[in-house]
């Protein structure tokens, strides 16, 4: 900051004065400084608790940070072993990766499928019934994580889940199923709460991405001859483009990282190893095990992929805008 | 009909967590998609012998502060890269939509050490400061979007009627930015009211300052669970998140799609 204090008076750094010609106001000093000031706030809290502690889990992965570390406050540097560990773990590679991977990848599909199909059939109703269905998914959507997960749990409840009682009501089983103790159900359930919370996110951003859709373009459209399938594909997906990817990416980000709709759930929180994903190993492994270093290791590969990902959506926002 | 089945997709969830929140009896005998035995008795329960009242208040006065904190940062801070070009500018637009990234499981462990170092480890504190880090990257980016939308003629009008930086700031750019504040405060209140795994992990220790997310602890016992008083006590927490969606609808929708899409 020192250095924009001392900067030549008449540097390029003034005020943004976008009008034309508008050329009127010197810049002094104060000016020039203004806008640090007004970000200083926000990027000192960014630095101590966001930026610091990015730097921090890097550091202890690489450091065997157990009890004994966390309370005597020395450093045990080991290297990469947190990572050669990690790596060389079968549960990663038959477990944990599969379980994240494959699962973001279907609730982001499905979440981004179902949210666009709703936001479809919205556009095509009337005010009274879009309002309806509006309502109503904004109540899905305002349900938080928490507690929608516990309703989920309760609804697939062993012993007296209303799914298992239904089962048996229409004679579909004999005796109640523990749904969570199987993988594939227990990520079936997962998958069943993730889109439920996450649709209406892309439904909402997807119709008001539609209703700007021009009206005349779509009339043209259909004059040519075009079906709704591919008035749909050809006129609506390019408009929708940037809020596709939009929603894409923000689902792909939080469905990788998904956490208390896999915690919650019986066995979510460690004891069931099979439904681990990256980051319940990681969390299980610091708090449950004292492992810290190990568990950073692992968030920091989790932090790795979403920045991946992050690149993609930053490299294809500044195709689309000038930041 | 896609309509109808939608609906119930949608709303079958929170119609089965309101129905076993006033049965007397649910998590005994049979289900029944409407409760057997009204009753107020769960709520009665969480908020008398179950220490929800504690919570409810905790998660209010956190929320709050977080709400009221990142506003004010959030807000300073996205006027000054949306009207000031400066050097770094892209540099720090570019790192709070990092940060906004990062898995909250990469940043807890470190934070669990840095939150136990100030001693505020089981404190409302500790944790609030937490929560306004957390939302502040969203807040920025978003509402960066509301000021660049206001036209720059506006405040300059402003300035050639002879008003000071800190009176245009406060007649023109905040009643315009307005929408957006709501949406970024609706944000941020979520996150606080909601977040499970900061609140989990730093307030482990001290029953007392639990707020409503990890509270909710209180009804799993070790071989049954109270589902009547936990779907209670569920709707008590989701209560206000909906009060709040439903105000904030249209703003929100709108704000969304400016935030996100145009920037």
């Amino acid at each position: 900051m020192t250095s924009t204090i001392q900067a030549p008076p008449v540097a390029p750094g003034a005020p943004a004065s976008r009008a034309a010609g508008g050329a009127g106001r010197r810049p002094s000093r104060i000016t020039r400084l203004r806008p640090w000031l007004l970000f200083a706030p926000a990027l000192i809290v960014l630095a101590v608790l966001l930026l610091w502690p990015l730097v921090r889990v890097v550091l202890f992965s690489l450091q065997d940070y157990g009890l004994r570390e966390i309370v005597s406050g020395e450093p045990n540097w080991i290297g990469l072993d947190n990572y050669a560990e990690i790596l060389a773990d079968p549960s990663l590679w038959g477990v944990v990766l599969p379980n994240t991977v494959v699962f973001a990848v279907l609730s982001v599909a499905g979440t981004v499928a179902f949210g666009t199909a709703v936001a479809v059939l919205m556009a095509s109703l009337g005010p009274f019934w879009r309002t309806i269905v509006g309502s109503a998914i904004m109540v899905a959507w305002a349900m938080p994580a928490v507690t929608g997960t516990y309703v989920w749990v309760w609804i697939f409840d062993a012993d007296r889940g209303v799914f298992n009682q239904a089962l048996q009501a229409l004679g579909l089983q004999d005796d109640p199923v523990n749904w969570f103790t199987n993988r594939y159900s227990f990520f079936a359930i997962v998958l069943l709460n993730v889109i439920h919370h996450g649709f209406p996110f892309v439904a909402v951003t997807v119709l008001a991405g539609l209703l700007g859709v021009s009206k005349e373009m779509l009339e043209a459209a259909e004059m040519d001859g075009a079906g709704p399938f591919r008035r749909f594909f050809q006129v609506i997906v390019p408009n929708l483009r940037q809020v596709f990817t939009v929603v894409i990416i923000l689902s792909t980000i939080w469905d990788f990282k998904v956490f208390a709709q896999v915690y919650l759930m019986p066995g979510g929180s460690g004891s069931n190893r099979e439904v681990l994903n990256l980051g319940v190993w990681s969390y299980v492994e610091s708090f449950g095990q004292n492992r810290y270093g190990f568990g950073s290791a692992i968030a920091v590969l989790l932090t790795l992929v979403l920045l991946a990902i992050t690149v993609v959506y930053v490299r294809t926002m500044l195709k689309e805008e000038e930041l | 009909m896609l309509v109808v089945l939608l609906l119930a997709f949608t709303l079958f969830p929170v119609l089965w967590m309101l129905s076993s929140a006033f049965d007397a009896k649910a998590g005994i005998g049979a289900a029944s998609i409407l409760p057997r035995e009204w009753s107020l008795e769960n709520f009665r329960y969480v908020l008398t012998e179950g220490g929800f009242d504690v919570f409810l208040r905790n998660s209010a006065i956190v929320a709050l502060v977080t709400v009221l904190a990142s506003a004010v940062l959030a807000l300073l801070a996205s006027v000054a890269v949306a009207r000031f070009r400066f050097k770094l500018r892209t540099a720090l637009l570019l790192m709070v939509l990092v940060v906004q990234m990062v898995p909250l499981e990469a940043l807890v462990i470190p934070l669990f050490v840095q939150v136990r170092d100030l001693g505020l480890l089981n404190t409302l504190l500790g944790l609030m400061v937490v929560y306004v880090a957390l939302s502040l990257p969203f807040g920025i980016w978003m509402l960066r979007g509301f000021v660049a939308a206001v036209p720059v003629e506006l405040e300059e009008a402003a300035y050639i009627d002879g008003a000071s930086w800190g009176r245009m700031f406060r007649s023109v750019l905040l009643p315009l930015v307005m929408p957006g504040l709501v949406a970024t405060s609706v944000f941020s209140f979520i996150t606080a009211w909601n977040e499970f795994i900061f609140a989990m992990t730093l307030l482990g220790g001290a029953t007392e300052n639990y707020t409503v997310a990890i509270g909710l602890k209180q009804f799993f016992g070790e071989h049954s669970n109270e589902w009547g008083a936990i779907m209670a006590a569920s709707t008590i927490i989701t209560l206000p998140v909906m009060v709040f969606f439903v105000i904030v609808q249209r703003r929100l929708s709108s704000g969304l799609v400016a935030g996100a899409v145009k920037g």
